[in-house]
C-alpha cells in the first residue's frame, strides 16, 4: 500500500474515533456542558492554533469536527497528506479532550502525564533558547527490548534532548526503573497514539507564546515549527496507518520520523527516515534533524547533562549531604593572577566521601580560581550563579541555594558509580572553561571537608559577598554608563529585544545586568549589546532615544519605543519566558502579580497562564508586563506608576520569596513597614471585591495614589 | 512596469516591455521579428503538413488528393518521412559539429594557453571510461588523447559510440534490437542524407528508424562530447546566482552580448571583459565598467559558469540592440538572425560574427580561432568599449525587467545537492536516490525535462512559463536547458522563493535539498545531461528509463535540433510533448509511428499537442501511468 493511502487510513481511523468519543461524551454531559483543558489559555491549543476556534463547549467541539474533517482531503498531492496529517493531530486532541470534559484529572493514579499546563509550556523557553534542551523526542511504540528502551531514552537524556514517550516504550521504562516527570526531562505522555495530541497541544502553544504566531494562520504555525522547534519523531515498529498518519503530520511540522518498520514504508529524505538499526537511532534522528550536540566532555564517572537538571534525590536514595543550613558550607570564585593557578589542578583538603557514613550531613567549600587577562572581579558573581545548573547536571547530584546556603545531595548510585568530592572540581573546570573560555585562561579548584578550614573560608566569604552586595546596591541604572540587550531568545520571539539595566534584569531571570556585561565580553557580536544611555527623553517613564534605536534596531523594526519603567506606556516586551506575568487591577488600581510556578487564580479572574497569554512574543500589551521576580523589589519597578507600592496581590509564595528586599525598598521609597503584609495571596482572596476590603483593611498605600486608567 | 528585481515577471509584463522597445525601434525604422511572421503568414500549407519534396530536380512535387504521389511515384508517407530525417540529419550535424569544435578546442589545450583543462577529476573519470591511461601522465597528455579519442568518435569506421555504455543495461539492448545504436556520429549523418537521396528509402519505418538513431547519434555522441569536453575546459556548473531578463543591461556600461551556443569565445569574451586595462579604458570612454550578458544557448553557458547574466533567450535577440544601449552583440554559431545585421545598423550596435560557420551581411567579421583567442576577445571588447560614446542617449530604453536566478545544475551539481538530504547511517553518498525516494513516496509525482525554443506559433514564452507553473504546483520537479531555461529565469521561476508556487511536496523538497524548483541544467547540447540524469535514475532504481514517471517537453520549439533532440530524447525511453508539429500532418503513417508505433520500438513516443492547457494535462496523465504501472 502507497504511503499517501495509508496516510488517508490512518486519517479516517482517528477521525472515526474522534466522532465516536465526542457522540459518547455529549450523550452522557450534552452539548452545552463546558470543555476546558487545565491550567491554560489555549483552549485545545491545536484546533485553536491551526483553525482559529476556540473550544469551550462541547456542541463546539462536535461542531469544530466538520472542519477537521475537511482538511481530510484525499488528493493524490503531498499537500493532502500534509493537511491531513495536521487534521489527525486536532482528531487526536478531540479524542485526549473528551477524557479532560469529563474531569480535570482523567490520568490521576496512573502513570501518565496527559495534558502539559502552559507554566510548563513556559518553562521550556530559556532552557530552549540557550539550548540546554536541543531537541524534543518523540518515542512510540515499545523498543524491540527493555534494556534498549533505557538506553536510547537515557541516550537522549544525557543529550539534553527532551523525551515525550507514548505507548509502550513507558511500560518499558518503567519496568526498569528509570525515573520520569517533566522534571527530568522524559515524560510519559499516554497509552495511545492519541495522546500525541499532548505533544501538538505543546509545541503550538509553544509557537503561539514564543513566536506571536496568530490562532488560524496555519501556515506560520508550521513554518514557525519547521524553523524554530527542534522535534523529531522515533516510532517503532510495528507502525500502524493511524501511527504514520501522526507522522504526516509531523512531517508537515517539520519534524522527521525514525523508524524501523519496513512493511509498506516509504523512506522520504530527511523526513521518513528507515534505519532498522534501531541502536543508532539517536545519531540518526539528530543528524535528521540537523542538531548539533555541543559536547562537553568532562572526566566523572555518571552521566553529565541538563537532563538531570531537574533531578530530586530523596532521602531514601541519599548517599550523603551538604547543607548549609546545619553544617557550613559555601562556594566561591576568585580573581588571581595568572601565575598563582596550576591549569586544571583539582585539590582535596579533608576526607573524601567514601570517609563518610551513609547519611552523613558533611561540610565543604569549593573555591574556583580563575585568571584571564580580560577577567573582571564583577564576573565572579555571574560565574557562581552558573554553578547551581552546573552541579544540577550531573546525574545523581542535586543542588540549590547559593552563596553559604547551599545544600547538594549525591545519590547513593552516583557514589556506588565513584562519584567523589574532586568530580565537583571536574565538572565546575570544565564548564567554567568552556563556556567563559574568553575570559578565563587558567581555572584551578579547591575542595575542602575539613570543617575549621571550611568555617574560616567561609567567614572569609561572607566578607567578600558583603563587599559585592555593597558593589551591587550602588549599582543602579543611574551609576552605570550603559546598558544591554539581549537578544537570545530571537531565536524563538524574532521581534523580542530585552533591556537589560542594573535594577531591571531580564524577564526570564536568567540575565543580569552584569550577566548582559558578562556575555557581551564574551561574545561582543553576541546576543547581548551595548546600548548607550545618553540621551534621555523622560526620566519618569525611563524612556531614551538611544534606547528606542537599540530596540527598533534589533526587533528589525517590529517595535518603535519602550520605557524601562512603565506598564502603561509602551511597555517593555517580553518574548513568552517570562518568570512573573504583571497586570493591571481595575478596582484597586494596583497591579496584580503572578509567577509561573503558581497554578491558582488571581483577583483579575485569570490564572497566570491566561494573563501570560495577553502578551509575550514581541508585542507590547500596556496593563500587562512580563518580568523577572527580582525585578518586583526594584525601586524602578512600576515606577511611572507610583512604584511598588501598586502591588496588591501575589502569590504567597513568591511574596515570601521576596518579602525581605520589598520591605526593604518600601521602607527606603515611601517610608512604610512590612508593606509585604499588607498585599493579599490567595490564602486571603481571590475576589476583588473582598481584595478592596482587605486593602482598606491594611491602609495599603494604593489607595492613596492617582487612578491608573 | 515593475521595479527591478522582481522575484516573479509576468508573461504580461515581458510584453508590455518588448512593445516598448518596438516603439524604440520604429523610431529608426527598424524592421523587426513581428512584423516578419505577418508577412510570412498564413504559411505554405503545403511545407507546413511536410508533403512537398524538392529533393529532385524533377519537381517541385506536392501531394493533393489529386496528385497523391510524386513523379518518382513516392507517397505523401514517403516524402514526409524523408523530410523528417532530414531534419533531424541538420540538427545532429549542427550539435555533433558543436561537440567536434569543443574537442578540438580540448586537443589545443595547453598549460598557460588560452584554453586549459579546468576539471581534471572530469577529464580523468571520461579518460577510464574510454580506457585511456591516466597513471603518472600529464593532464594534457590525457587531455589531448581525449581529445582525439572523442573527435575520432565522428569517423570511425567500426563500433557504436562509446557513451552508450552509460545507460542501463535495459535501455541498451533495446538499442541493439531494435538495431538504432549510433555508430560514428558523421555516418549517420552522411546515412540519413543518403537515404534521402532521390530513389533511396520512402519506407516510413525504415526512416524513422533512421531518425531516431541519427538522434541518438547527437544525443548520446556529438552532444554528449560537447557538454563533457567543456566541462572538462571550463569547469562542470554548480550552483551559482545571476539574473534574468532584459532589465540586466546597464545604462551606464558598456554592454556587450554574447549569443549563439559555443562557449569557446564567450569564456574569452567574460575573461578579458575583467582585464584591467580593458575596464580601465571602458572607464577612460565614460562608462562605468564593462557589463557582460548573455542572449540563447551562450548565456547558459556563462551564466551556469560565471554567473553571467541572462538578457533574454531566442525571441529576444533583437530586443537587446533595440534597447538602445548595446555596444556590441558577438555570436558564434546557430539560432542567430540575419536580421541582427540590418537591425544593428538602426542603432549603434557592433554586430561581430566570428565563426566561419555563421557569417552574415552587415557584420563584422574577426574570425575567432583557439590560437588567437585571447588576442581577439580583447579585440572585439575593445571596439565595444569604442562605441560606447557612438551611443544615442535619445534611444536608449533598458525595461526595468530583472529577476533573480540560481543556476548551474549539472548532474554532478544535482548529486551534490541531494548528498545534501541524506542520512549518513542509512544512505550512500552520490547516488539520485534520495529524488528517487520522493518519487516512490508520492512527494513528487516525477519529472518533466522542459526544453527547446520561442517560436512565433506560440505566443512566445507563454507555454514554457504556463506548463512550468502547473507542473511545478502539482509536485513534479522541472529540468530545464535552453532557451526553455531562459523563459523560467525570466519569469523568476528560478529563484530558490518559487518554492512557494509549487505544491506542498515539491515545496517541501526545495527546502530540504535548498534549490529551486525548475533547475537549469544548460544550453541545448546539455540536454545530454538529463540523459545521464534519467540513466543514473534508472539505473539506481533498478528499472529502464521508459519506466521512471518522467517526460520530455518542447511546447515551442522551432529548430532541426530540437527535432534531432527529441528523436534521442524518445529513443532513449522518455516519451516527449511537443506543442508544434514537426511538419508530419501529411504523413499520416509518419505520424502514426512518431506518435504511437514506435513505443513499441523503444518504449515511448511523441504526443502533439497545441492547447498547451491540455499538453500540461496529457503530461500529468502520463506521469501518473507510469507511476500506477510501477505500483506506486
Amino acid at each position: 500500500m502507497g504511503l499517501f493511502e495509508r496516510v488517508f487510513r490512518g486519517s479516517d481511523e482517528m477521525y472515526f474515533k474522534a466522532e465516536t468519543e465526542v457522540n459518547a461524551v455529549i450523550a452522557e454531559l450534552g452539548e452545552d456542558a463546558p470543555m476546558t483543558m487545565p491550567d491554560t489559555a489555549y483552549f485545545l491549543a491545536c484546533i485553536y492554533a491551526y483553525l482559529g476556534k476556540k473550544i469551550t463547549t462541547l456542541g463546539e467541539l462536535k461542531a469544530v469536527l466538520t472542519d477537521i474533517r475537511a482538511m481530510m482531503t484525499r488528493e493524490n498531492r503531498t499537500k493532502s497528506i500534509f493537511t491531513s496529517g495536521i487534521a489527525t493531530a486536532m482528531a487526536a486532541e478531540v479524542i485526549e479532550a473528551c477524557k479532560y470534559a469529563r474531569t480535570a484529572t482523567p490520568y490521576e493514579g496512573t502513570q501518565y502525564h496527559g495534558h502539559f499546563s502552559d507554566a510548563e509550556v513556559r518553562e521550556l523557553g530559556v532552557p530552549l533558547v540557550t539550548r540546554d534542551i536541543p531537541g524534543f523526542v518523540v518515542m512510540i511504540g515499545a523498543a524491540p527490548s527493555v534494556e534498549e528502551a533505557v538506553e536510547t531514552v537515557k541516550g537522549y537524556q544525557s543529550r539534553g534532548i527532551f523525551v515525550f514517550m507514548i505507548g509502550g516504550i513507558i511500560d518499558q521504562v518503567h519496568e526498569a526503573g528509570v525515573t520520569t516527570g517533566f522534571g527530568v526531562r522524559c515524560v510519559p505522555v499516554g497509552p495511545d497514539i492519541w495522546s500525541v495530541g499532548h505533544v501538538i497541544s505543546l509545541v503550538t502553544r509553544a509557537t503561539m507564546i514564543f513566536g506571536a504566531t496568530e490562532p488560524g494562520d496555519y501556515d506560520a504555525f508550521n513554518e514557525y515549527t519547521m524553523q524554530r522547534i527542534f522535534a523529531f519523531v522515533n516510532a517503532y515498529a510495528p507502525v500502524d496507518d493511524i501511527t504514520v498518519a501522526c507522522g504526516a503530520g509531523a512531517i508537515k511540522m517539520g519534524f522527521p520520523v525514525i523508524t524501523n518498520d519496513t512493511d509498506d514504508m516509504w523512506a522520504v529524505p530527511k523526513s521518513l527516515i528507515i534505519n532498522t538499526n534501531t541502536k543508532d537511532w539517536i545519531d540518526t534522528s539528530l543528524e535528521a534533524r540537523d542538531i548539533k550536540i555541543k559536547v562537553t566532555n568532562i572526566d566523572i564517572p555518571v552521566a553529565f547533562s541538563s537532563a538531570y537538571e531537574g533531578e530530586i534525590i530523596r532521602k531514601k536514595d541519599m548517599q550523603i549531604e551538604m547543607d548549609g543550613s546545619r553544617v557550613d558550607c559555601v562556594e566561591l570564585v576568585r580573581t588571581k593572577e595568572a601565575h598563582e593557578i596550576e591549569d586544571h589542578s583539582i585539590t582535596l583538603e579533608g576526607p573524601d566521601f567514601d570517609q563518610f557514613e551513609v547519611g552523613a550531613k558533611i561540610p565543604i567549600a569549593y573555591i574556583v580560581e580563575v585568571a584571564g587577562k580580560t577577567m573582571q572581579s564583577d564576573f565572579e558573581g555571574v560565574f557562581e550563579r552558573k554553578f547551581h545548573s552546573f552541579l544540577n547536571c550531573i546525574e545523581g547530584v542535586m543542588h540549590t541555594g547559593q552563596r553559604d546556603m547551599i545544600r547538594i545531595r549525591v545519590s547513593k548510585a552516583s557514589y556506588e558509580a565513584g562519584f567523589r568530592a574532586k568530580h565537583i572540581g571536574e565538572v565546575l573546570y570544565a564548564k567554567i572553561k568552556s563556556e567563559y573560555d574568553t575570559v578565563v585562561d587558567k581555572c584551578q579548584v579547591k575542595i575542602y571537608t575539613d570543617p575549621e578550614k571550611v568555617k574560616e573560608l567561609r567567614a572569609e566569604a561572607n566578607h567578600i559577598f558583603d563587599q559585592r552586595d555593597e558593589r551591587l546596591k550602588s549599582m543602579t541604572d543611574e551609576s552605570v554608563d550603559v546598558f544591554y540587550t539581549c537578544i537570545l531568545c530571537q531565536a524563538f520571539s524574532p521581534s523580542h529585544v530585552c533591556i537589560v539595566t542594573p535594577e531591571r534584569l531580564g524577564l526570564c531571570g536568567a540575565v543580569s545586568w552584569l550577566d548582559a556585561k558578562a556575555t557581551n565580553e564574551l561574545d561582543p557580536n553576541g546576543p547581548c549589546q551595548i546600548v548607550t544611555k545618553t540621551r534621555m527623553i523622560d526620566e519618569r517613564t525611563g524612556r531614551y532615544e538611544d534606547v528606542n534605536e537599540a530596540v527598533n534596531q534589533y526587533s528589525h523594526g517590529a517595535l518603535e519605543q519602550v520605557t524601562l519603567y512603565s506598564i502603561l506606556e509602551d511597555p517593555m516586551t517580553s518574548c513568552g519566558c517570562f518568570e512573573c506575568i504583571c497586570g493591571i487591577e481595575p478596582l484597586s488600581n494596583g497591579v496584580v502579580i503572578v509567577n509561573r510556578e503558581h497554578v491558582g487564580m488571581t483577583p483579575l479572574g485569570m490564572s497566570f497562564s491566561e494573563m501570560a497569554s495577553m502578551t509575550g512574543g514581541g508585542v507590547q500589551t500596556p496593563g500587562f508586563m512580563g518580568h523577572g521576580k527580582h525585578f518586583i523589589s526594584s525601586k524602578k519597578f512600576l515606577k511611572a506608576e507610583g512604584g511598588p507600592a501598586r502591588i496588591v496581590w501575589l502569590p504567597k509564595a513568591l511574596k515570601e520569596q521576596i518579602r525581605e528586599k520589598l520591605n526593604e525598598t518600601a521602607h527606603e521609597l515611601y517610608g512604610i513597614d512590612n508593606f509585604a503584609d499588607m498585599i493579599a495571596d490567595e490564602t486571603i482572596t481571590e475576589d476583588p471585591e473582598e481584595l478592596l476590603n482587605f486593602l482598606t483593611e491594611q491602609n495599603h498605600p494604593v489607595l492613596g495614589m492617582d487612578p491608573l486608567l | 512596469m515593475s521595479d527591478i528585481n522582481t522575484t516573479f515577471i509576468t508573461i504580461e509584463q515581458m510584453e508590455a516591455a518588448t512593445d516598448a522597445l518596438l516603439e524604440n525601434g520604429k523610431k529608426v525604422g527598424a524592421d523587426s521579428w513581428q512584423q516578419r511572421v505577418k508577412n510570412q503568414t498564413p504559411h505554405c500549407k503545403f511545407g507546413e503538413e511536410g508533403i512537398c519534396c524538392r529533393i529532385c530536380s524533377m519537381g517541385p512535387c506536392r501531394i493533393t488528393p489529386k496528385a497523391p504521389r510524386g513523379i518518382c511515384g513516392c507517397d505523401a508517407d514517403g516524402i514526409v518521412g524523408r523530410n523528417y530525417l532530414r531534419f533531424t540529419a541538420g540538427g545532429a550535424a549542427t550539435h555533433s559539429d558543436h561537440g567536434r569544435s569543443i574537442a578540438h578546442t580540448l586537443y589545443l589545450a595547453k598549460e598557460g594557453g588560452n584554453y586549459q583543462v579546468k576539471d581534471p577529476e572530469k577529464l580523468i573519470r571520461i579518460a577510464k571510461e574510454w580506457d585511456i591511461e591516466t597513471e603518472n601522465r600529464d593532464i594534457y597528455d590525457i587531455a589531448h588523447e581525449v581529445a582525439e579519442t572523442g573527435l575520432l568518435e565522428y569517423g570511425k569506421p567500426f563500433g557504436v559510440q562509446r557513451f552508450l555504455k552509460r545507460a542501463p543495461e535495459a535501455r541498451q539492448e533495446i538499442w541493439h534490437r531494435e538495431g538504432i545504436e549510433p555508430r560514428a556520429i558523421d555516418r549517420e549523418v552522411s546515412q540519413s542524407m543518403h537515404m534521402t537521396h532521390m530513389g533511396c528509402s520512402s519506407l516510413p519505418e525504415a526512416l524513422v528508424r533512421q531518425s531516431l538513431r541519427a538522434g541518438l547519434s547527437d544525443g548520446w555522441g556529438g552532444s554528449m562530447m560537447g557538454t563533457e569536453l567543456s566541462d572538462v575546459l571550463f569547469g562542470t556548473p554548480k550552483p551559482v546566482d545571476t539574473t534574468a531578463n532584459i532589465g540586466v543591461m546597464e545604462e551606464d556600461m558598456v554592454n556587450i552580448i554574447v549569443h549563439g551556443h559555443d562557449p569557446s569565445l564567450s569564456e574569452m569574451i567574460v575573461y578579458y571583459s575583467q582585464d584591467p586595462e580593458m575596464v580601465a579604458l571602458a572607464k577612460e570612454m565614460g562608462a562605468k565598467g564593462i557589463n557582460i550578458a548573455g542572449v540563447c544557448c551562450t548565456a547558459n553557458e556563462v551564466a551556469m559558469r560565471h554567473g553571467i547574466p541572462m538578457a533574454g533567450n531566442f525571441l529576444q535577440q533583437e530586443n537587446v540592440v533595440l534597447t538602445g544601449a548595446c555596444e556590441a552583440i558577438v555570436v558564434d554559431v546557430q539560432c542567430i538572425f540575419p536580421a541582427l545585421g540590418p537591425l544593428s545598423k538602426c542603432f549603434h550596435t557592433k554586430f561581430i560574427t566570428t565563426s566561419p560557420i555563421a557569417q552574415m551581411p552587415d557584420s563584422d567579421f574577426i574570425e575567432f580561432h583557439e590560437e588567437n583567442a585571447g588576442e581577439n576577445a580583447k579585440k572585439i571588447i575593445e571596439l565595444a568599449i569604442r562605441n560606447f560614446k557612438n551611443r544615442r542617449p535619445e534611444l536608449v530604453n533598458i525595461p526595468k525587467l530583472k529577476t533573480n536566478a540560481t543556476v548551474g545544475y549539472s548532474v554532478e551539481a544535482i548529486k551534490k545537492c541531494l548528498d545534501g538530504v541524506t542520512n549518513s547511517h542509512v544512505d550512500e553518498l552520490g547516488t539520485t536516490k534520495p529524488l528517487i525516494d520522493c518519487v516512490k513516496s508520492g512527494v513528487l509525482r516525477g519529472a518533466v525535462a522542459m526544453v527547446g525554443c520561442n517560436n512565433p506559433k506560440v505566443r512566445p514564452d507563454y507555454a514554457h512559463i504556463n506548463l512550468m507553473k502547473k507542473l511545478i504546483a502539482n509536485d513534479i520537479i522541472v529540468i530545464v536547458s535552453g532557451c526553455s531555461a531562459q523563459a523560467a529565469a525570466k519569469a523568476g521561476l528560478m529563484s530558490k522563493e518559487a518554492k512557494n508556487l509549487c505544491g506542498e511536496g515539491l515545496k517541501r523538497v526545495c527546502e530540504l535539498v535548498d534549490i529551486p524548483p525548475i533547475l537549469h541544467m544548460g544550453s541545448c547540447v546539455d540536454i545530454s545531461r538529463m540523459m545521464i540524469l534519467a540513466a543514473d535514475i534508472a539505473k539506481d532504481w533498478g528499472l529502464d528509463i521508459c519506466q521512471v514517471p518522467v517526460v520530455g517537453c518542447a511546447p515551442e520549439w522551432m529548430s532541426e535540433k530540437a527535432v534531432s533532440i527529441g528523436n534521442y530524447v524518445v529513443a532513449t525511453g522518455i516519451d516527449t510533448f511537443l506543442g508544434v508539429d514537426p511538419y508530419t500532418k501529411g504523413g499520416p503513417k509518419v505520424a502514426g509511428l512518431l506518435q504511437g508505433t514506435i513505443k513499441d520500438w523503444v518504449g515511448a513516443n511523441y504526443t502533439v499537442e497545441h492547447d498547451i492547457e491540455k499538453l500540461g494535462d496529457l503530461m500529468i496523465e502520463r506521469i501518473e501511468e507510469k507511476r500506477a504501472a510501477l505500483g506506486i
